[in-house]
Parts: structure tokens; C-alpha cells; sequence
């Protein structure tokens, strides 16, 4: 019976390395079925923080429970709900893709179940492949097999380390459709990635760490919002303009190239209306705020973050 | 000791067992061949130059040190090239990750060794017998020998492998350590036949205990009482596996 417990509870969890701290009083809770992005420049401590829950590091200082369970108390329960796609891609060189995932199985302590594992191998394109040794498996394929191996035990949690770092479009696009699916399954999904594109097509809610401090979380929309005014507009003019329209926030980079901020659609038209009664417009180009100014914005020297965040549970 | 979860031991087990298996001629074919020749060079060729020890032929007395030979090399390079190769392609995450504690760890890795163990060293006995005949005088006692044995190389190799950082560490132990003290301790001699102060010296190899302890479990001769023999061969079984399981229990140099 699944218990109404979230799926990942983090409260002050701490990670030191000697004199270093790699994770810094991160308090967190994900809520179930959701797709959690986790973003930080490298080193920031995004993979230290998930080796902490899945049992690859021990954090220093902290609680961390997985669906109400201890992740040290109770390991053995804990990992069976969890599955890990790693960073880094690693194969036993004397295994094949099958035998790679029924061994795996038998680690997470299910008893063997072939039908299921052609399955995987079918979904992640890899049953033609699935008697020939690892080693001669293609990046790609070897990337998919980390996958596949991460889901061999039909975990409840489930956590992506840049899952997508060096594969092909393709191939990331069907990594999403994937996840996806897991998703409507009721799989809760925490990944992280430097394809901020992608964090911001697919995450419900983003969490964005750096010097293993958790600055900000909050779900995708506000997160977007809050940063709004890095909305602009650039006009391309018919005719020259002497100054800037009275009541428009920009700049003139040339007579004939207006640069204007907005904030609500509302105000793109007022601005857009403003100019035309001056002059024509010959081309508009409007760039919306994308999660790489707000990652930009937060990751800047200096910035800390918001102090109060909006999402239940969260702190920073 | 917090439960066993019996499924993934036993899965690792087989893992372990099939890794060697599909490598059998480096894993066992390659050890079968230079132990063999071990015997038919210093037992068949040059033992019939020699008188007997013992009262045994130097032929068949030769045969239960090679058997041992075999067993703690065999048995420490399985759980060592294992662990070590699984830390350096990283597999080791897929271990733990996983819901599985240190004991069924050192179950799996040390009951693999063990098979390798007597894998090779039976054959190398078959090939023995077939020169001098079958001959096993105390089967328990070889048993309780072989399998004691075993289980220490097997969860030695575990140490070593957590300890080593590169390859060369992984074979300072068995060409610096075990081949030698397993030379000295009596595989082609009797320490009655060292001058003094060296069959005083060799009381403190624990290798002359268990060569000598499957010498007698084998062809009914000890240079060393066999309860002696055990006594010591019994605390290294327990002090080797409890090590390799405390440094699994602690992730030492995995789990950081």
C-alpha cells in the first residue's frame, strides 16, 4: 500500500568535504508526480545533493527521507523506491544489455522478470542490440542503458544527472517523451541538466542551487514571472527618432532600432502603439524571458536570491 | 548486521561466478597450465631425482602445496580484479545504489572467489592425479582447509581492491606478498629441511599453516600439527572476512 508520505523530504541537509562544503543546509520537499529541475552551474552541488539521497555520499548533517523513510535508518527500503541515472556512463564490459539489466534487478532485490526487461530494452531501443557486450554499444546506447538500468526495478523517485549531456536531439527528445510518460505513470522525477531549454519545456517546478545553496524554488510560471521585466522588444524603424517616445522604458541603438522593455502583453501593445504614432514600424522582434535570464539573473556575483519562496515547503 | 536481502546476493553471487566463467581462459585455463607446469617441473621432472620426504615421494608431496598455491591466488584475484575493475569503470554505483549491505557483499564476492578457487585448484589436482594416483586422506580436514582459505584470499582481495588507487597496487599484494610467503611456506619443501633460524622463521607465515594443513587433509603428513594448522588458518578466515566487511560497511573510498 503506498503510503501519502512526499516522495522526497530534505530538512538542513549538509554536505562537507574536509574544509569544504559542497552542500549547504539544503531544505527541500518534492511533491508527488511533479518533474523537479534542479539547476546550478557545475560544482554547485547538485550531483553531491542527489549521491546524498540515493546513497552514493552520506551527508554530513541533515534529515533526508524518501516517502517518509530514512535514507540511512532505513537504505534498504528507501532504495528500492529511488532509481539513479548517473552522470557519468558506466558498463560492465562482460555483460550484455540484458544480462546488464537482470543483474541490476537482482540488485535492487526483484526477483527476475525477462518479459519486463525486453520491455525496457524495446522502450529504449535496445533489444536488436541486447546480446552483443556492452562495450560495443554506441555512446548514445550505452546512455540509454543507464536508463533503462535506472527503471529495472519500477522505482517511485526518480533522479536524472544531466541525463542528456552529449547525446543527439533525437535521441534527447526521446529521452523527454520518456520521461513524460513516467510521469502520467506517477513517477516523480527530479533531473538536472544544462540544457536550460529543456528544464523549462518540462519541469513543474525548478530549484536553482549554487555553492551548495538552494537560492531559489518556486514553480516554473512564477519563477518566469518574477523575472518579467528582462521581456523586450526590438522595433526596426521606417524613419528615424530624434529620442525615445515619452512613457517607453528603452534605449535608441541607432535612429532607427528602438530597444523597449514590457512587462505585460497589454504593455507591448501600449509601447508598440506609442512608436507607430511617431513613425512606422518596419519588423518587431519580441524576445520573451526565457529560464536562461532568470538562471543568469540568480547566478550572477552577488545575487542571492529571493529570501522568501512561494512553494510549500521549500526553503532556501 | 541490519537483514539480508537474499535475491540480490544471490544475484551478485551469479554475476560474480559468470564474470570469471566468461573470461575462462585467462580466469582458470591460464592458472590450470602454470600450476601444472609447477608440477611437472619440480614434482615429475626434478622430484624423481629426488628422495622422499616424509616417507612420501617428493612427487606427491609437492601435489597439496600447488592445490594450495592455486587456491589463494585464484581466490584472491577474483573478489580484487573484480571490485577494482568494477570501481574503475564505475559499476561500483550500480552496487550502491542498490538495497545491499555489506554482508551480502562479502557473501557473494567471497563465496565467488571461492568457487574460482576450487575450480582451478581441483583441476590442478586432477591433473596431479593422473601422474600419481588418487590419494585423499582426511576430506573433512581438505575441506575445512580449501574452504577456510578461500574465504580469507577472497575477502583480502576485497581490501586490497578498496585500498589500491591504480592496477600496480592491485598486484603488489600477490606478486610481493602472497607468492612469496606462499614459496616459504612449504610448498616444495618441509620446514624441518630449513637450517635454523629460517624454520623458526617460517612459524610466523601463516601460509606454511595452510599448506600444511591441506598437506595433511590430503596425503596424511604436517610438518605442523593439524590442529596447530587450525588454530591459525581459522582467526585469519575470521579477522580477513571481518575487515573486508567493516571497510564495505563504512563505503570506505566508495561511498563518500
Amino acid at each position: 500500500m503506498r503510503n501519502s508520505a512526499p516522495p522526497l523530504v530534505l530538512d538542513g541537509v549538509t554536505k562537507r568535504f574536509g574544509s569544504r562544503t559542497a552542500v549547504d543546509q539544503v531544505s527541500l520537499q518534492i511533491e508527488e508526480g511533479e518533474i523537479f529541475a534542479l539547476l546550478g552551474p557545475n560544482g554547485a552541488g547538485k550531483t553531491t545533493l542527489i549521491s546524498c539521497v540515493t546513497g552514493l555520499a552520506r551527508a554530513t548533517s541533515g534529515r533526508i527521507e524518501v516517502f517518509g523513510h530514512d535514507v540511512v535508518r532505513a537504505y534498504r527500503t528507501t532504495r528500492r523506491l529511488v532509481g539513479l541515472v548517473p552522470q557519468e556512463i558506466n558498463f560492465d564490459p562482460f555483460f550484455t544489455p540484458r544480462e546488464s539489466l537482470l543483474n541490476q534487478m537482482g540488485f535492487m532485490g526483484c526477483p527476475p522478470d525477462p518479459e519486463w526487461v525486453d520491455t525496457l530494452l524495446k522502450t529504449f531501443a535496445l533489444y536488436d542490440r541486447r546480446e552483443a557486450y556492452t562495450r560495443s554499444l554506441s555512446g548514445g546506447m550505452k546512455r540509454r542503458l543507464l536508463v533503462a538500468k535506472a527503471l529495472v526495478h519500477r522505482p517511485r523517485l526518480l533522479f536524472l544527472d544531466e541525463p542528456t549531456a552529449g547525446v543527439d536531439v533525437q535521441l534527447r527528445q526521446d529521452l523527454w517523451t520518456e520521461v513524460l510518460r513516467l510521469k502520467r505513470e506517477g513517477t516523480t522525477i527530479i533531473l538536472t541538466t544544462h540544457y536550460l531549454e529543456e528544464a523549462q519545456q518540462l519541469a513543474d517546478r525548478i530549484g536553482m542551487i549554487r555553492d551548495g545553496r538552494l537560492l531559489v524554488v518556486d514553480d516554473r510560471a512564477n519563477l518566469m514571472n518574477r523575472h518579467h521585466e528582462a521581456a523586450k522588444v526590438r522595433l526596426t524603424l521606417a524613419g528615424p527618432l530624434s529620442r525615445v517616445p515619452e512613457g517607453i522604458q528603452g534605449v535608441l541603438s541607432t535612429p532607427t532600432e528602438l530597444e523597449a522593455a514590457w512587462h505585460t502583453p497589454e504593455e507591448l501593445e501600449r509601447v508598440i502603439a506609442r512608436v507607430r504614432y511617431h513613425v512606422d514600424i518596419v519588423d518587431l522582434q519580441v524576445r520573451q524571458v526565457t529560464l536562461e535570464d532568470v538562471f543568469l539573473q540568480m547566478m550572477a556575483p552577488g545575487q542571492h536570491g529571493p529570501a522568501a519562496d512561494s512553494s510549500p515547503g521549500a526553503s532556501s | 548486521m541490519r537483514g539480508w536481502n537474499g535475491v540480490a546476493a544471490a544475484t551478485l553471487l551469479r554475476k560474480e561466478v559468470r564474470r570469471f566463467t566468461k573470461v575462462w581462459l585467462q580466469t582458470v585455463l591460464s592458472p590450470l597450465v602454470t600450476t601444472s607446469l609447477y608440477f611437472l617441473v619440480f614434482g615429475v621432472a626434478l622430484g624423481s631425482r629426488l628422495r622422499t620426504v616424509d616417507g612420501v615421494p617428493y612427487v606427491n608431496y609437492v601435489v597439496p602445496g600447488l592445490v594450495m598455491l592455486a587456491m589463494i591466488s585464484n581466490s584472491f584475484l577474483n573478489s580484487s580484479s573484480s571490485l577494482f575493475q568494477s570501481k574503475v569503470n564505475g559499476t561500483y554505483v550500480d552496487l550502491l545504489v542498490a538495497p545491499l549491505g555489506a554482508q551480502e557483499m562479502l557473501y557473494a564476492y567471497a563465496v565467488a572467489a571461492l568457487i574460482r578457487g576450487h575450480l582451478v585448484a581441483v583441476m590442478v589436482w586432477a591433473v596431479a592425479v593422473t601422474f600419481i594416483g588418487f590419494e585423499l586422506s582426511h576430506p573433512a580436514w581438505t575441506l575445512f582447509f580449501s574452504v577456510a582459505v578461500c574465504l580469507t584470499f577472497g575477502a583480502l582481495g576485497l581490501v586490497v581492491a578498496i585500498w589500491a588507487e591504480k592496477f600496480d597496487q592491485l598486484a603488489v599484494v600477490p606478486n610481493f606478498v602472497l607468492t612469496p610467503l606462499t614459496f616459504l611456506g612449504g610448498v616444495f619443501y618441509s620446514v624441518d629441511m630449513l637450517p635454523s633460524p629460517w624454520n623458526a622463521v617460517s612459524a610466523a607465515n601463516p601460509m606454511l599453516y595452510m599448506v600444511n594443513g591441506l598437506r595433511f587433509g590430503i596425503i596424511g603428513i604436517s610438518d605442523v600439527p593439524v590442529l596447530r594448522c587450525a588454530a591459525v588458518v581459522l582467526p585469519c578466515a575470521v579477522a580477513a572476512n571481518l575487515a573486508a566487511w567493516a571497510l564495505l560497511r563504512s563505503g570506505t573510498k566508495f561511498r563518500t
